[in-house]
C-alpha cells in the first residue's frame, strides 16, 4: 500500500483506513508507506539519471521501497487525481524507484525491457477527483493509462488493475462519502 | 511575445536543456522577450504541503516565493514553453509539481460574477512542448503520451480554446545517434523562429 497525500485531516486519509480495513478483513499481510509522512523525496536527481542505465547501482536511499515492492504480491495505491494524473510525490515515487535492476532490466544488445516485478499479480489504485479542480474532471479517468499499460507491464504476465474511484468529492455529501468508504473496504476486503 | 520557457532536467548538460537552449536563441532571434524558468536550477519542491494544499481553496493559494515567481511568470506570459523528458509516458514529477502549485484558483482559472469557471490565462497565445523520450514513435503511440495530453489539452483549458499548440518530439533517444540529436536540436531552434 503506497499512501499519497500531505495531510492527515483530508478525506484520502479516511480513504487510506477504509482500504487498510478491507485489506485486514480478507487477511491479506500489509506493508503500509506513507509517501509524505516518511520524507519521500520524489526529485530525481542528477545522479539518478547518471545511474538510469548503470548496472550494480548502490540504491541505499530507496532499499525499504525495493524490498517492499519485491515482497509485494498485491500492490494498492492510495492517493487523491491532480492534474488528470497522481500527485508529484507519487509520481516521483514511481521515477525513482520504479528503476532498473528493481522494476526491468535491459539485457545487452536488447531494445526493449524486461519486467521485474513478477511477483505483483493485482494493482488497485483508490482515488479521489475534486470538483473543484475542472481539469481533472473534464480529463476523465487521469492517470490511469500510466498504471494500466506502463506499470503493469513490468508486473505478472496475467496482472490485473482495478481501478476504484470517486468524483466530485469537494461537493459530496457525508452519505456518498460513507459509500465510497464502504465500497472501497468491501473491494479491498476480496 | 513574451514567451516563458520552463525547463525540466536534473543535469544541465542534458539533451533538455540543449534542446532549451535553441528554443531560447530561437525565439530571442525572432524578437520575442524571453523568461526562463529552469524548475531543478531553481531549487523547485513539487511536492504540495500541507499548508498549501489547506492554502488552495483559501484567499491566498500561493505559499511558496517560487511559486509566487513562477506565477508572476506565467501571467505576463504569452506563449508557454515546455522542455523536458518524458518519463512513464509522462511529465517528470517536478514538472507536475510546477503545475499542481502554479496553476492555482485565481492564477489557471477565475471564477466569474456567476461562479461559473473560466480560464485564467487567455493572454497565452501559444503553447509549445518539447519531449525525449526513450521509447519509439509507435510505442508512444501505443502507451498513450500522458505529458503532452496534460500541456496540449489540459493546460489548455486554463488558456482558452484558440491557444495555437505546437509539439516537437524526440523518439528512441537512448538509441540515437550524435547526428540524430543534433539535428533535432537545430530543428528546434527553426521553430521558434518560425513560429
Amino acid at each position: 500500500m503506497v499512501y499519497c497525500h500531505p495531510s492527515r485531516e483530508a478525506f484520502n486519509a479516511a480513504v487510506l483506513d477504509a482500504a487498510l480495513e478491507g485489506l485486514h478483513e480478507g487477511g491479506h499481510e500489509v506493508r503500509v508507506t506513507d509517501l509524505y509522512a516518511s520524507g519521500f523525496d520524489p526529485v530525481f536527481s542528477a545522479t539518478d539519471h547518471a545511474n538510469h542505465l548503470a548496472d550494480d547501482v548502490d540504491r541505499a536511499d530507496i532499499a525499504g521501497h525495493i524490498e517492499d515492492l519485491r515482497w509485494c504480491e498485491s500492490l494498492v495505491l492510495v492517493y487523491p487525481t491532480w492534474w488528470a494524473g497522481q500527485p508529484a510525490m507519487l509520481k516521483g515515487w514511481i521515477d525513482r524507484v520504479w528503476v532498473n535492476g528493481v522494476a526491468w532490466t535491459l539485457p545487452p544488445g536488447r531494445r526493449r525491457v524486461r519486467p521485474l516485478l513478477r511477483s505483483i499479480r493485482r494493482i488497485t489504485v483508490v482515488t479521489t477527483h475534486g470538483s473543484s479542480k475542472l481539469i481533472n474532471a473534464l480529463e476523465g479517468e487521469g492517470g490511469k493509462r500510466m498504471v494500466t499499460r506502463s506499470m503493469r507491464m513490468l508486473c505478472a504476465c496475467t496482472c490485473r488493475t482495478h481501478w476504484i474511484a470517486m468524483y466530485t468529492v469537494d461537493t459530496s455529501t457525508e452519505l456518498q462519502r460513507a459509500q465510497f468508504l464502504l465500497r472501497v473496504r468491501m473491494r479491498l476486503a476480496a | 511575445m513574451r514567451a516563458t520557457v520552463v525547463v525540466v532536467h536534473p543535469s544541465p548538460a542534458s539533451f533538455t536543456h540543449s534542446c532549451a537552449a535553441a528554443a531560447v536563441r530561437g525565439l530571442q532571434r525572432a524578437g520575442h522577450q524571453v523568461t526562463t524558468l529552469d524548475l531543478y536550477a531553481m531549487g523547485f519542491q513539487p511536492a504540495m504541503s500541507a499548508a498549501e494544499h489547506h492554502a488552495y481553496h483559501g484567499e491566498e493559494p500561493v505559499v511558496d516565493p517560487l511559486v509566487a515567481e513562477s506565477v508572476a511568470a506565467v501571467r505576463q506570459a504569452e506563449m508557454l514553453v515546455f522542455v523536458y523528458p518524458t518519463w512513464w509516458s509522462g511529465l517528470p514529477a517536478m514538472l507536475k509539481g510546477w503545475l499542481e502549485k502554479t496553476m492555482v484558483p485565481g492564477v489557471a482559472f477565475v471564477f466569474d460574477g456567476r461562479g461559473k469557471v473560466r480560464p485564467g490565462l487567455q493572454s497565452v497565445r501559444q503553447i509549445v512542448g518539447i519531449s525525449s523520450y526513450g521509447s519509439s514513435r509507435t510505442f508512444v503511440a501505443a502507451v498513450n503520451d500522458n505529458g503532452r495530453r496534460t500541456l496540449m489539452r489540459a493546460l489548455r483549458l486554463n488558456t482558452g480554446w484558440r491557444t495555437k499548440r505546437l509539439w516537437l518530439p524526440m523518439y528512441s533517444i537512448d538509441s540515437s545517434s550524435v547526428e540524430r540529436r543534433s539535428a533535432f536540436v537545430s530543428s528546434v531552434e527553426k521553430a521558434m523562429v518560425a513560429l
